[in-house]
């Protein structure tokens, strides 16, 4: 699981915005360098709620500067790099389509094999329940009888990570590998929507990355924090510019609500106010903070970084 | 609403607060619990969990979190199947339906000129019927860039167009959000030449390719997406493309007549009539004497009915705007259907909501008053009804005259705030008796911005 993608990683610049749809890149992107973005797609695995979200995920157009600036992404204009699709050659296509089937011919194989071990375990739940029941002894032997060869092939007590695993794995899937658990009934295989287009695309060259994205004022303070070790999401749900948790926002609450000011900005009282009463009635500080130096001062944004100092604000009176 | 971030500590479950979850990150795991590859699990959606306060060095903990991030992982990665059975397959044709039809009509051509033989060249396409149908008007947009030759499933209730040969066009958004749940197979890329080998098109391609195409912002698409999850229906409203032509006449609910100015106690001529026999001698006149005047007041409410001297805007007389007055993106985009609501897609009833997209990004103060009005006004009169409507008065003033709904989307966090013109004016207080009725939490900040959460 603690795979590393080829450095720097692709951000995709899609009309606009930033988006990232390597599973591998997201999960690594969080791991190593706290970078959580906002999932917006739809799992297709249970497509009908918005709990739980899936790939792609979209990036503050902060957390792909940070991340260009570290060096470990850069951007593609996809919209571009899609263009080559129409000069792809036919055999490289149909090759793309032979594995994707060889592919689809798996899952569909994994799909029976754990559709059976179902129908097994239902069965044995059934005489369990009426194992006093004489009558059922015999058809108690039939059922263990058809599933001890059943046991044999390794692939029905792996869970369905199997599949998850396979898809995610790096190198292209080999068919040979699954010819030995071939005793299933072949099956026509499943159609797959892939999640990303490399393969069959080939990554675009470093001369076709786009410059690196332009920021909002509000920078220099996402950086701060970020470099702190805290996990930085967009703020919209409590009217702030970010929320700041602590640790992976998977197990922990955020603790602040993050608004940016300029140096030299004069700052209402009542926006304090608002954001110190709202801070402390959802358990967050207020945190305000800015950076000292402006963009005049400094020959780059990460030299502001260091300048940046912080206010956390909580409301006493309550 | 505020504090459904945090878990709810000290309340009993007796106030029962209602958590949003999809309003925090959830803890992946729970989907371990799922079972996805059954085709006959309808999974339920796992309450919340248990979050740590902040991190600390034990290894309990980082072996919790790392669980954690491996079932998203797992989830994350699941691949889109397609069953060989429920597959729809769909081709991306760019030029939308214009350039597909110019190419229909080419292989019409061919085909009677080749009508001696049956011809078999036309494997890819549906069969044409024998029985022609006659040529009827097809109304097909011309952003639609996906088509379906065989439309099968549930999906094209509420989706997509047909053209004349019963293949379904799609919009790019209900294109992308049928591949995103992996209920379409779009094919790529499309030529003219029938033989050329076309691959699935992955979801980074279909991204690429569909937003940005035809006025589908992210942002737009974000609000489709997430409500389209929940069930509700949509479609494009007149304001979608931001140079617009003023095509849309706004429907006339009612028609206006009423004067424009309601002064003191206007109330038609037979209301005057009587008052002239309360207050036969005319000694009030707001500009030299007192308001009210000399006379026999036998009623508070006629005294009233005088100090009312302060004209007011009624939603109801103000003229309609043009759709062409409103700004963008303070302009409404969307029509949406309640899951409830009976959709036909050839008729489509009143929409139930009337959504405009904004993003934080791009938009980042309040609409000034003049976009805000003309947005209200384009949408068309709305006024409250229905008996509890009657009953409850702060009630009338939250549904209010007119109403729009403003996605308010923030990097692909959504915000819905609903947005209604309120008439304080028509609700004359002294008229009722001790005072107003109803839903005394209802009336806190009437007139601004309600949230109201579409469930």
């Amino acid at each position: 699981m603690a795979s590393q993608p080829d450095l720097p990683i692709p951000i995709s610049y899609v009309s606009g915005r930033y988006l990232l749809f390597s599973i591998d890149a997201v999960t690594y992107l969080r791991r190593e360098h706290n970078i959580c973005g906002v999932l917006i797609g739809t799992l297709p695995q249970i497509p009908q709620q918005n709990v739980f979200l899936g790939l792609p995920l979209e990036l503050m157009p902060e957390e792909a500067r940070l991340l260009v600036d570290k060096g470990v992404a850069c951007i593609v204009d996809e919209n571009k790099a899609h263009d080559s699709m129409n000069t792809l050659l036919e055999e490289d296509r149909r090759r793309y389509l032979h594995d994707l089937q060889a592919q689809g011919l798996h899952a569909s194989r994994l799909h029976a094999d754990r559709k059976e071990q179902q129908k097994e375990q239902a069965l044995k739940n059934r005489l369990n329940d009426k194992n006093a029941n004489p009558k059922a002894k015999a058809a108690a032997a039939a059922a263990v009888q058809a599933q001890t060869p059943e046991n044999v092939p390794s692939t029905p007590s792996k869970k369905d990570d199997a599949v998850v695993d396979l898809f995610a794995a790096e190198d292209p899937f080999t068919p040979s590998k699954d010819t030995a658990s071939a005793s299933t009934p072949s099956q026509d295989a499943m159609g797959i929507t892939p999640a990303t287009s490399y393969p069959p695309l080939s990554i675009p060259p470093s001369s076709s990355h786009l410059s690196a994205p332009a920021v909002p004022p509000s920078y220099p303070l996402f950086a701060h924090l970020h470099s702190r070790g805290y996990f930085l999401s967009p703020g919209l749900r409590f009217g702030c510019q970010y929320t700041a948790y602590p640790g992976d926002p998977l197990r922990f609450h955020s603790h602040f609500l993050v608004v940016s000011y300029d140096w030299d900005e004069n700052i209402d009282l009542m926006d304090l106010i608002v954001g110190g009463r709202l801070g402390t009635g959802v358990k967050k500080g207020f945190l305000i903070g800015g950076a000292k130096k402006t963009l005049d001062d400094v020959e780059s944004e990460a030299d502001r970084v260091d300048s940046v100092r912080t206010f956390s604000l909580e409301w006493a009176g309550m | 609403m505020a504090d459904a971030d945090e878990d709810v500590v000290q309340t009993p479950p007796t106030g029962q607060v209602e958590v949003d979850l999809s309003d925090e990150t959830q803890d992946f795991r729970f989907l371990n619990h799922l079972n996805f590859i059954s085709d006959t699990a309808s999974p339920s959606i796992p309450k919340r969990g248990e979050k740590d306060f902040e991190p600390n060095p034990t290894e309990h903990q980082a072996d919790v979190l790392s669980a954690s991030r491996d079932a998203m992982h797992n989830a994350l990665s699941f691949p889109r199947l397609h069953r060989p059975k429920t597959q729809i397959i769909a081709y991306y044709a760019l030029g939308g339906y214009a350039a597909q039809a110019e190419l229909d009509a080419q292989q019409d051509a061919l085909q009677v000129k080749e009508n001696q033989k049956p011809s078999e060249s036309t494997q890819k396409k549906p069969p044409t019927d024998a029985s022609k149908p006659p040529p009827k008007p097809v109304n097909i947009s011309p952003d639609a860039c996906v088509l379906v030759p065989i439309p099968k499933g549930q999906y094209f209730k509420t989706m997509g167009q047909a053209d004349r040969k019963n293949r379904v066009w799609l919009l790019p958004e209900e294109a992308l959000y049928l591949l995103e749940r992996g209920s379409l197979d779009i094919r790529w890329p499309s030529t003219s030449d029938p033989d050329a080998v076309s691959i699935p098109m992955s979801l980074q391609a279909a991204y690429a390719c569909f937003v940005g195409h035809g006025g589908l912002t992210l942002e737009r698409f974000s609000v489709y997406t997430g409500l389209k999850r929940l069930g509700y229906s949509f479609l494009r409203a007149p304001g979608w493309s931001d140079e617009i032509e003023d095509t849309e006449e706004i429907a006339p609910a009612s028609e206006p007549s009423p004067p424009k100015f309601h002064g003191p106690g206007l109330a038609g001529i037979l209301g005057s009539l009587f008052k002239w026999i309360h207050d036969p001698r005319k000694t009030a006149s707001t500009a030299t004497g007192p308001i009210v005047g000399f006379g026999i007041h036998r009623h508070y409410m006629d005294v009233y009915r005088k100090l009312a001297i302060i004209p007011w805007y009624d939603p109801v007389t103000a003229p309609p705007s043009k759709l062409s007055d409103t700004t963008p993106p303070f302009r409404v985009v969307f029509h949406i259907y309640k899951p409830s609501t009976p959709f036909k897609k050839s008729a489509p009833p009143a929409p139930d909501f009337r959504v405009a997209v904004v993003s934080t990004r791009d938009q980042t103060t309040m609409p000034a008053l003049p976009q805000l009005g003309a947005l209200l006004e384009s949408t068309p009169l709305d006024p409250p009804h229905g008996e509890k409507m009657q009953r409850m008065m702060y009630m009338r003033l939250r549904h209010g005259y007119r109403n729009v709904v403003m996605a308010v989307v923030d990097q692909g966090v959504v915000s819905y705030l609903r947005i209604a013109d309120s008439a304080f004016g028509k609700e004359k207080l002294f008229e009722t008796k001790g005072g107003p009725q109803g839903n005394k939490r209802g009336g806190r900040g009437p007139g601004g911005p309600n949230r109201s959460k579409k469930r």
